[in-house]
Formats: C-alpha cells, sequence, structure tokens
C-alpha cells in the first residue's frame, strides 16, 4: 500500500482548471494549500460528512465543470447515506475518492470501528454507478480518467498506508481565505 | 394563491435554483409545488445535513441553495450550520416545519415544538415565523435575500395551515 502524499500528487496532476476540488477536513486539506492545485479548491477544516453533499451541490449547479470530493472513511461511515443520495440526483459530473486508511488521522489516528467495510460494494449497492478501486499511484492513474469520463456518479476507493510518523502540514488557510479565493 | 404557491413564487422570484429537502408531512406537501417549478431543481436527501451541504455547494457554485426540513431535521444539523455555513460565511436559506407547537394537531411532535425556537436563539440563527396574514412570497423573497446580504443562514418557520 502506498502513502498519502504521492497518490494526492499524482490526483494533482491528473486536474485541469475544468474541474473544482472539495476536500475533506483532514490531511488532504492540510496538504493542499502547499501544492499547485490547477482548479478552484474548496477544503474544509471541520464538518464531518459535508464534502461529497457540498460538491454534489456544485455539480447540481454547474454541470459544465466536474467536481471531485475527497472523503475520508471516517468521514463516510458517519454518513454513507449521501451515497444514496447521490446515485439518485445522478450528476455525471461528481467523481468522490475515498480515502481508506481506517484512522481518524486528523484527530490523532485512532482507529476506525473495527471492522473491514467492504467501500466499494456498499456504493455499488447504494447505486453508484461508477465504482473503482486503487491501490498505488498507477492503478489511480488509471482509474481517475475513467472515472471522469463514466458519465454517471464515480467513486474510486483509494487504500491508503497510515503512518503515524507522516509529518503533515498545519492548516495554513483560514476559512475566510478559502472562501473568498473559491471562484469559478 | 394557496401558501405553498406563495412560497414557491417567493424561491423563484429570489432565483433560488435547488431547493435540497427530506420530507415531513407538511414539506412534503410542499415540495410538490417545488417539484412543479421550472427553475428550480429539488433534490432529495436522506438527512438533514446532507441538504445543508447541497444547498451551500449550490450557493458556492454561483446559484442559490435553499434547504426544505421539518424541525427535527433542523435540530441534527448544529454540527454542519457551526462548521460550514457559519465558519465559511455561506448563504443557506431554510424553510422549516415548525412541528409540535398549538397549531399541531400531532401529541407526538409536541417535545420538539417546545425547544425548537429557544434552540434558534441559542445558536443565534436569525428566523422569523411565517404571516399567513399577508403573502408568503416576499417573506420567502426577503429570507433568501437577507442570506445573501449577510452571508450566513436565516429560517422561515411555517406551520402545516400556511401551505393551504
Amino acid at each position: 500500500m502506498t502513502t498519502r502524499k504521492p497518490l494526492l500528487d499524482a490526483l494533482i496532476s491528473m486536474l485541469t482548471a475544468q474541474d473544482v476540488l472539495v476536500s475533506c477536513l483532514g490531511a488532504n486539506a492540510r496538504y493542499l494549500p502547499h501544492m499547485r492545485v490547477p482548479c478552484p479548491t474548496f477544503a474544509l477544516c471541520d464538518s464531518m460528512g459535508a464534502a461529497v453533499p457540498l460538491a454534489l451541490g456544485m455539480a447540481l449547479q454547474r454541470p459544465d465543470r466536474h467536481v471531485v470530493a475527497l472523503e475520508g472513511d471516517g468521514s463516510l461511515l458517519m454518513s454513507p447515506n449521501v451515497l444514496a443520495t447521490v446515485a439518485a440526483a445522478a450528476p455525471p459530473n461528481l467523481t468522490t475518492l475515498l480515502w481508506v486508511n481506517g484512522r481518524y488521522e486528523s484527530s490523532g489516528g485512532q482507529a476506525l470501528p473495527a471492522v473491514a467495510v467492504d467501500w466499494g460494494a456498499l456504493a455499488r449497492a447504494a447505486g453508484i454507478g461508477h465504482v473503482a478501486a486503487a491501490r498505488d499511484v498507477a492503478g489511480l492513474r488509471e482509474a481517475f480518467p475513467r472515472a471522469r469520463a463514466a458519465g454517471a456518479p464515480a467513486l474510486i476507493v483509494v487504500e491508503i498506508a497510515f503512518d503515524p510518523a507522516e509529518s503533515i502540514p498545519p492548516y495554513s488557510e483560514r476559512p475566510d481565505e478559502i472562501r473568498a479565493r473559491f471562484r469559478f | 394563491m394557496t401558501g405553498a404557491q406563495q412560497i414557491v413564487a417567493g424561491l423563484e422570484a429570489a432565483r433560488v435554483s435547488i431547493a435540497a429537502s427530506v420530507p415531513d408531512t407538511w414539506i412534503g406537501y410542499l415540495m410538490e409545488t417545488v417539484r412543479r417549478s421550472p427553475g428550480i431543481r429539488a433534490v432529495d436527501v436522506a438527512r438533514e445535513e446532507e441538504a445543508v451541504a447541497v444547498a451551500c455547494g449550490a450557493n458556492l457554485a454561483g446559484g442559490r441553495g435553499a434547504v426544505l426540513i421539518q424541525n427535527a431535521g433542523l435540530l441534527n444539523c448544529g454540527g454542519v450550520l457551526a462548521g460550514l455555513v457559519e465558519l465559511y460565511r455561506i448563504p443557506c436559506f431554510f424553510i422549516v416545519s415548525l412541528r409540535g407547537d398549538h397549531r399541531d394537531p400531532v401529541y407526538y411532535h409536541a417535545p420538539k415544538g417546545r425547544v425548537t425556537e429557544a434552540t434558534l436563539r441559542a445558536w443565534r440563527l436569525p428566523y422569523a415565523r411565517a404571516d399567513r396574514g399577508s403573502d408568503l412570497a416576499p417573506q420567502v423573497a426577503r429570507g433568501v435575500e437577507f442570506c445573501v446580504e449577510a452571508r450566513g443562514p436565516f429560517v422561515l418557520l411555517i406551520s402545516g395551515e400556511d401551505l393551504a
């Protein structure tokens, strides 16, 4: 299994100015200000579970843009109902990357409830039209373009290694700054 | 016009583009009218926190989102109101069915009716009760515009008899 950062680097390298990126709280949101993201980016620092429905609202409002949501397994476990909501709304321009490490990483790496959730099966059962998995950079480079071109709500399960020694930068942008810069 | 038609006319006048909803009996009735609006996309969600995020997403993407839920659902939304709507100062207009006040004949809603307005005040949420004595459309439109101008939430409380 790969650690988060190479996979996040690979994803960012595949985004274009026509995409829109929404990140859940935690490590992804903390890395993004330090990366050259080519598209409008809205990063949460609180509100677990809000990334996917926030991205859904954007995708429905702007069908001319492809919206990419980054969500963690802890957040989705808190609100898996959103999978059915997305499936019902059926936006063809929404791709979710579900980062799975079994940890509440942003609060110190506590373990999720001790069960191996089959996220792909859960997403399919909820009606998500295109479900894929990626365990390394090569897998993500193959899965993401297919998901973006699927013409249906897509979800990629990205399994990552949890590294308690990973040096994740602190939050460096405040919500008012993120909000003011988010224009498209 | 029925009250429901007036509410939808207000949403249309304020250029609301997305209405995210979890229904109860009253909100479900109202949503039947919303769904007939050519300018508003109804989005059925499973939990009320999702409705808030969907509406915020629409607002951040240049549209105008509204949340149509019961007061039980509003009581679920403290976290997302604090961590998304207030923290990022996003316009978010709510129409909330006020179950459990003296106009509601269903006994099991009463505990929610007792705490709803107290909770709104505790959460510092600007709100109003719909006044069926005058046209509801401008009350709705003013609420939406308040959200845009104040960059935050506004809650319009409705009762079942307001919809007739």
